[in-house]
């Protein structure tokens, strides 16, 4: 039996590649190939380059890091969840992330200090995991953890929504309303350092996780008698998740679907395993963002799209497509 | 040299005391069935024996580090969870977790216990497929053989024989019997109470959650017993040189 795991992981790396290079090369600046390419790395022609190494460059690995975040965090929460239908969104991360920024925007911190609002956002994930560890006990299984999650989410979908309601201006609320649709457009270096530390270690621990993951198929029980320390292998987790989650939304806003659907996607091709499904979803998930981040310039270069209003478009059919085939399969 | 040793494990879910202080020791080359009434505490005891279940009291294996005790005892729980269509093969392949390095391929000796486990539990020719499209008994055979695959000295199984045709409930016990031919331990709950005089070595009889019998097959299963814990009237004969039991009638 031949593994086509090896070949699977190639094939999506220079997809990845591919898409990465593409997103530098596409913008609203009209650059050539050559231009483009000469600016970017022996900085040739002043403008060229400030366009390619301050605009699209940025860009372009903030695409790339926060969907791999988005796929790598989907496919470890479905894993340890044991549910195809969990994303990074459920834990109340996400949530508490935006409502950190929201507050930034309201309390008009944003306008005075330039990074108010990432470091916020990132303070709202960092108290969302404390809230979620304490809550979801140190025993407590799976479901413990979905619940303390769902009730940290409705919290903060609600705290930001007074802020929305109470919201001084229209002004503040308008940047209110497109920050959460979730874009990566006029992202520059700083926001990178910012937001890499914590994806890096975030990624650490998911990878760790990983190899539980396996041994939790056969449920709690089973996995705990294999060796496995559950209560190790959910801090992980939880921590995994805050940390790359809520760096991601601290500089890029909410972004659905990703989580939810790179997973999905590569299930079959690595053999349904949770741990082999970790490295292939989040380069499953840095092609998926790095292509709608691509599209959003294409179809409406002038009319600023939102990146998360789009990935919300295409995985909404996909979602439908999910509760077809599982029909299907229960028929 | 013991396997298992209990000394007044004692289990308690709220007020409620489900396992009674219970001693007991398992040595190796047994076949024990844990039998008793529904809810007689035969789950919680094996699993506050492994260290799953919060419990007062000793139990040798609770009280290893995880990865040591994974290497000295197999658990099969009662609930069959598969939770992804992954192949029966990689399935079975989880039995060797405890053995491998993180990220480790898998040796030769883990082939050949995958292969071994497979066989004995007539599973092999379903090795390619995903597991969660196998029938319920077939998925219950494919479990079995991951906790064999495990090769530990001791198995843990809860109620292994449930939903198993005929055949297979007897190639299952045989496998447990092999295992304990060779000098490794099983300890596994039933309710079949003729499976259970047929092939353990021992029984150990549980009610509401304290041991009232302990020992060979035909001391423990007796009219009489059988009487006062299940409130049953019992045929009990003997053929093959083995006890056979077949419950009759409630009594009144």
């Amino acid at each position: 039996m031949k593994d086509s795991y090896p070949l699977l992981l190639a094939a999506l790396s220079l997809l990845v590649a591919l898409l990465f290079c593409a997103s530098l090369l596409i913008g609203p600046a009209a650059l050539g190939l050559g231009d483009s390419l000469a600016a970017l790395l022996s900085g040739r022609g002043e403008a060229e380059t400030l366009v390619m190494r301050e605009i699209r460059a940025p860009r372009a690995v903030l695409g790339l890091m926060i969907g791999a975040t988005l796929g790598l965090s989907g496919a470890a929460l479905q894993g340890y969840l044991r549910n195809p239908l969990a994303e990074p969104g459920l834990l109340g991360v996400t949530g508490a992330a935006s409502l950190g920024a929201v507050a930034a925007i309201y309390t008009g911190l944003s306008l005075v200090v330039p990074l108010a609002l990432p470091l916020m956002a990132l303070g709202g994930a960092a108290l969302a995991s404390l809230l979620l560890l304490g809550l979801a006990g140190a025993r407590g299984g799976a479901l413990t953890l979905i619940l303390a999650g769902v009730a940290l989410s409705a919290l903060c979908g609600a705290l930001t929504a007074l802020a929305l309601n109470l919201s001084p201006n229209p002004f503040a609320a308008t940047e209110i309303m497109f920050w959460m649709m979730g874009s990566l457009a006029d992202r520059s270096w700083l926001h990178v350092q910012l937001a890499a530390p914590f994806m890096l270690a975030g990624w650490a621990a998911l990878a760790f996780a990983g190899r539980g993951l396996d041994a939790l198929t056969l449920g709690e029980d089973a996995a705990a008698s294999l060796g496995v320390r559950l209560d190790r292998l959910r801090l992980a987790l939880v921590l995994g998740t805050a940390a790359s989650v809520g760096a991601a939304t601290a500089v890029a806003g909410g972004i659905g679907f990703i989580g939810l659907v790179a997973p999905h996607l590569l299930r079959r091709a690595v053999g349904a395993r949770p741990a082999r499904l970790l490295p292939a979803a989040a380069l499953g998930g840095a092609a998926l963002l790095l292509a709608a981040d691509i599209a959003v310039r294409l179809i409406a270069p002038e009319r600023d799209l939102k990146l998360g209003v789009l990935t919300a478009l295409v995985g909404a059919p996909f979602f439908l497509r999910l509760v077809f085939s599982t029909r299907r399969r229960l028929a | 040299m013991s396997l298992l040793t209990l000394r007044d494990l004692c289990v308690r879910l709220g007020r409620r005391t489900v396992v009674q202080p219970t001693t007991l020791e398992i040595g190796p080359g047994e076949l024990v069935g844990l039998v008793g009434p529904n809810g007689a505490g035969k789950s919680s005891l094996m699993r506050a024996a492994l260290g799953l279940l919060p419990a007062a009291g000793f139990s040798s294996l609770a009280a290893l580090p995880a990865p040591e005790r994974a290497r000295a005892a197999a658990w099969l729980p009662q609930s069959r969870e598969i939770a992804w269509p992954v192949s029966v093969e990689t399935l079975v392949a989880l039995g060797r977790h405890p053995r491998r390095a993180p990220g480790a391929p898998l040796s030769t000796m883990d082939r050949a216990a995958i292969a071994e486990a497979m066989a004995r539990m007539d599973v092999a020719r379903f090795a390619e497929r995903p597991a969660t499209e196998l029938s319920g008994g077939e998925q219950a055979r494919v479990l079995i053989a991951r906790a064999l695959a495990q090769a530990a000295p001791l198995t843990l199984a809860d109620e292994p024989a449930a939903g198993l045709d005929p055949a297979h409930q007897l190639a299952c016990m045989g496998a447990f019997a092999e295992l304990a031919a060779e000098g490794r331990s099983a300890v596994v709950s039933l309710h079949d109470l003729g499976l259970a005089a047929r092939f353990c070595t021992r029984l150990v009889m549980l009610h509401a959650g304290r041991v009232v019998a302990d020992g060979p097959p035909a001391e423990v299963l007796t009219a009489e017993r059988l009487r006062e814990v299940y409130g049953i009237e019992s045929f009990i004969a003997s053929a093959d040189g083995a006890l056979v039991i077949q419950p009759l009638s409630l009594t009144r």
